[in-house]
């Protein structure tokens, strides 16, 4: 049997009441009384119910607005249940209730003669500060008063829940300060498999239906509601417009309705952020390359919240739309990535020579740490074309084997020219090209080569979700940092010095 | 208290009680709906002096309309009523536009239309009012080009005089009352695209000669 907590309703009298008689007899409140208290503007009741909706037990708050204080009205277990640690439970959720009602100390009368409870509320942290004499009648039974301290409101932290949906994944994450509660990410690739690459229009309407039960799983999966968080972030771009005007419309929304502030972040500096869930801090200044489907970007990071300068990036195609659209052509299926690895993985990567883009001397002058992949896609197409004009077989693992080194070779070389000529001994890995072993691999090999430390998060945090969103504004809020109004718009080319906009 | 959000066309936000609309506030700009959002529920909260929980009931604007601007009230609408555990419901915009032509008392097939861009419209025929207060549908939301849309209706046989009123969440909430009260509202807040996403599906690859693996 599994007993869930929730608030009570009015409707929850008649089983309240019987839990109410069965535990305190003649001492119990009648059900008048009772019902004033479900239904009372400071009141706040809670049930213990079981898998059958049986109520088991229940406990009240009160608190009024603008009071520090909070006192506890009832606590009651039916007998059959107590032991097992509901009448904690119960208890703990008034107290955080309290927390979240900006309570600063939380008050309970107990009898003198019940030592069992008064363990329970001693080892919850209450003091015994009082004694009324003969409080209890006709028993003629005293009673202890005991008193709760809550922390100030603990700002060092924040619970914020951030929202993703810069292109084909919908997430929802939720952080509190450095520590990850959630990340929930609802993808639309299945749906963009066969037109070969993400369309903007089905990302978008895919988004719109995947909101809701993406948010109620992180919501699960953290196990706490919307009026505990102390701040909601969104991605305002960059990404497809279409689609993130759906969570940028949504976490307003949710917003008003919560009344909790929003703050608008950068997706791309969410990449590089969301290494503090793993390491409790960004240490800066730091390289970052960012590599997915839709951005290939390297970026020096001197300050996370304040100073981050964009290096380079791709002139044509992101690396990610690169992989997809040579793995159409050798017809390995969507997404390209990990088809191209799988088949790189028993190929020759030096069997080919294909061009690595912006190199040459002439591009490196104006070009240093950008990217071009269009033209090696069309070599690969121009390759693969000849050899079946003439008939010759050929190998499909070489060809994606010598394919993926010449875009692997060239992220890596850039990133790390970029850390050696900016004297920055860190490179930060993110996007879902990640996934990629051989980039991965070279990355590791050329950065101790080169006395470089290389940082990469967990998959889960490298590709799009929101619990880097989360994170960055939980960055935004403890460094004190004002919400953004709510007139900020989605920015499909948001440049990455604009960490958040106002 | 029943708050209507609409984005079909500008981006309209009403709140209505027992029946009468207690304010309503539309942006026309039909380019930034994802802008005004936000602010506009929030002007609507305050100039009612209303707290977001005293709403229990959150009506959104399904369309059909242009995609992008539809989708963020769609959005919005749901997170609102996540956000404060409303019901959510969701009504055609059509209907809405119908619903005041039609309460003040026109009695003539109604042809209601709004702009789906690509030299089309969006429309629906309505008649009268029925037991409940809820417009007749005598044609279903569709998008053709007007000319179609004419020679549908000479078909159809019907002489339809053609909408004057704008789209308002006012309206909508209205309507929303009507059908609540009929127990009739539904929960589908699905978006009314009437049209496929434009994508192409990629030509298969040519080939010339036969690829060996290995």
């Amino acid at each position: 049997m599994t007993i869930h907590l929730r608030r009570a309703t009015e409707s929850d009298l008649t089983r309240i009441m019987n839990v109410e008689i069965a535990s305190f007899g003649s001492d119990a409140w009648p059900a008048t009384s009772m019902r004033f208290e479900l239904s009372g503007p400071h009141t706040h009741y809670f049930v213990a119910e079981d898998d059958d909706q049986n109520i088991i037990g229940y406990a009240g708050l009160a608190k009024l607005a603008n009071h520090p204080q909070a006192d506890v009205q009832t606590i009651a277990v039916s007998e059959e249940h107590r032991g097992k640690g509901y009448g904690r439970q119960l208890l703990e959720r008034l107290i955080k209730e309290a927390v979240n009602l900006k309570a600063e100390e939380v008050f309970l009368e107990v009898r003198a003669d019940n030592p069992v409870a008064q363990n329970l509320y001693l080892s919850l942290g209450f003091e015994h500060i009082d004694t009324r004499k003969r409080y209890y009648q006709p028993a003629d039974v005293d009673a202890w008063v005991m008193r709760l301290r809550l922390e100030a409101q603990d700002t060092k932290h924040p619970l914020v829940l951030g929202i993703e949906s810069s292109c084909d994944e919908t997430g929802v994450g939720i952080v509190r300060g450095n520590t990850l509660l959630a990340n929930v990410i609802s993808s639309s690739m299945d749906l963009h498999a066969r037109f070969g690459g993400v369309v903007p229009e089905i990302a978008a309407r895919a988004h719109l239906e995947a909101l809701q039960p993406t948010l109620e799983k992180a919501l699960k999966e953290a196990q706490i509601d919307l009026s505990e968080l102390d701040a909601i972030a969104v991605t305002n771009g960059p990404g497809l417009a279409g689609a993130l005007m759906v969570g940028v419309g949504a976490a307003k929304a949710l917003a008003v309705a919560t009344g909790k502030p929003l703050y608008a972040v950068n997706h791309l500096v969410g990449h590089v952020g969301v290494d503090v869930l793993e390491r409790g801090e960004v240490v800066t200044p730091t390289i970052a390359l960012l590599v997915s489907g839709g951005h290939t970007s390297l970026l020096k990071v001197n300050n996370l919240l304040d100073d981050v300068e964009l290096l380079g990036e791709t002139i044509d195609d992101a690396a990610g739309e690169a992989f997809d659209k040579v793995a159409r052509l050798l017809d390995l299926g969507y997404p390209g990535g990990p088809k191209i690895d799988e088949q790189a993985a028993k190929g020759d990567p030096k069997a080919i020579r294909f061009p690595r883009g912006l190199t040459l001397p002439k591009d490196m002058e104006k070009h240093r740490y950008d990217f071009s992949f269009s033209g090696l896609k069309t070599a690969v197409a121009r390759w693969v074309e000849v050899k079946e004009a003439a008939n010759e077989p050929y190998s499909i693992p070489d060809v994606a084997a010598s394919f993926r080194e010449a875009v692997v070779e060239v992220l890596v070389t850039k990133a790390v020219s970029a850390c050696l000529d900016h004297n920055v001994p860190r490179l930060l890995l993110g996007g879902g090209v990640v996934a990629n072993a051989r980039l991965r691999e070279l990355a590791q090999e050329k950065c101790e080569a080169n006395g470089i430390e290389l940082r990469i998060p967990a998959f889960s945090l490298c590709t799009d979700n929101g619990a880097m969103i989360a994170a960055l504004g939980a960055q935004l809020v403890m460094a004190g940092r004002k919400p953004s109004s709510l007139d900020f718009g989605a920015s499909s080319t948001l440049p990455v010095t604009t960490v958040q906009t106002s | 208290m029943i708050l209507a959000i609409d984005t079909s066309a500008g981006t309209s936000v009403a709140l209505i009680e027992h029946g009468e609309v207690r304010a309503e506030i539309t942006v026309e700009d039909n380019m930034r709906h994802a802008e005004v959002i936000g602010a506009t529920i929030e002007r609507v909260l305050a100039t009612t002096d209303t707290k977001a929980h005293q709403i229990n009931t959150v009506v959104a604007g399904r369309g059909p309309a242009p995609f992008t601007g539809l989708r963020v009230g769609l959005a919005a609408a749901t997170m609102f009523a996540a956000g404060i555990g409303a019901k959510l419901y969701g009504i055609c915009s059509l209907d809405a536009i119908a619903f005041n032509e039609l309460t003040r008392g026109e009695n003539h097939p109604l042809l209601v239309t709004a702009d789906a861009r690509r030299k089309e419209l969006y429309w629906a025929v309505y008649q009268g009012l029925d037991q409940d207060g809820i417009p007749n549908v005598l044609h279903a939301p569709a998008v053709n080009k007007e000319q179609d849309i004419q020679e549908q209706l000479r078909e159809l046989n019907l002489e339809t005089v053609h909408a004057q009123a704008k789209m308002s969440a006012k309206d909508l909430g209205l309507l929303a009352h009507k059908l609540q009260q009929a127990n009739r509202l539904s929960q589908d807040v699905s978006a009314l695209y009437l049209r496929a996403a434009d994508a192409v599906e990629p030509k298969p690859n040519q080939r010339f000669g036969k690829a060996v693996s290995g």
